[in-house]
């Protein structure tokens, strides 16, 4: 492990902002890669102020992180490609897989593996009473269970997704501080390691 | 000895399983449908639990067979 660690986060929507915000305080490199756009609606379940709603996230996370707390991140605003997923993934200690969808999450877990990087990944249920922290050797990403189904927009999922995202956290310090690879699962019940 | 983790509706339980041959995912959801139901899990015992409660749901793995999860999916991150 690197003195300061790269810490690559893809997908920063509910799981992935908010678990960013909570890895402000750790001594690592953290770099935020997001096409999208934050929206009205984002700002129900999503670590995003009105301010920063027409912003890109990955770059609204940054300059948030840098005007609230004074931490400093990188961003890339493009979608992740098997053309630039190299790329974006140089030099990173450690990716973390954030996707709203199971292309995105496959692509990146194939990158991962041909070039041999860390890579966790963290994802909710639809009824918002379960997550999963699951490292890349032990997951295999879910479909939706139907075309268009609806993601945790709203805010009713907030305080779940705030738990998943705090345990994804602890996750990654743990493999930062530690290099212990744990993975945890979440329900109403609590965290609870498996 | 196996351990069955059931998780429904937020809630999560162990099921102490004897494996005498290899189950498969609907031997899983099966299994699940009646120790829940009988209420032989505690902590998440439920008479009334539908036929298709476990559908569609997920069965992980983990600890060479040891450990198996039945879980809603979890499609999303963002």
């Amino acid at each position: 492990m690197p003195e300061r660690p790269r810490l690559v986060f893809l997908g920063v929507g509910a799981l992935g902002s908010n678990a960013a915000v909570a890895c402000r305080t750790l001594d690592a490199e953290l770099v935020f890669v997001d096409f999208d756009r934050v929206e009205s609606k984002n700002l129900l379940a999503q670590a995003y102020v009105k301010q920063s709603v027409g912003k890109h996230k990955a770059e609204a996370l940054k300059l948030q992180l840098l005007n609230f707390w004074g931490a400093k991140a990188q961003a890339h605003a493009v979608r992740v490609t098997a053309d630039n997923v190299a790329a974006l993934t140089a030099g990173a200690s450690l990716l973390v897989d954030a996707f709203d969808n199971a292309q995105s999450r496959r692509l990146v877990s194939a990158h991962a593996r041909s070039a041999q990087l860390p890579l966790v990944h963290a994802a909710i249920s639809a009824d918002g009473t379960f997550g999963l922290v699951r490292w890349d050797e032990r997951f295999t990403p879910d479909e939706e269970g139907a075309p268009g189904q609806p993601t945790c927009e709203g805010g009713e999922h907030l305080p779940m997704i705030a738990q998943v995202s705090a345990a994804l956290a602890r996750v990654i310090q743990d493999f930062v501080t530690k290099q212990l690879r744990r993975d945890v699962m979440v329900t109403l019940g609590g965290v609870q390691a498996t | 000895m196996a351990t069955l983790n059931i998780t429904y509706n937020g809630l999560s339980a162990d099921y102490p399983l004897e494996l005498d041959a290899q189950l498969t995912d609907a031997d899983v959801r099966r299994i699940a449908l009646e120790v829940v139901r009988a209420g032989g899990i505690p902590g998440l015992a439920l008479p009334a639990l539908a036929d298709s409660a476990f559908d569609g749901f997920v069965v992980d793995r983990l600890q060479h067979g040891q450990r198996i999860y039945l879980r809603p999916k979890v499609p999303f991150g963002a």
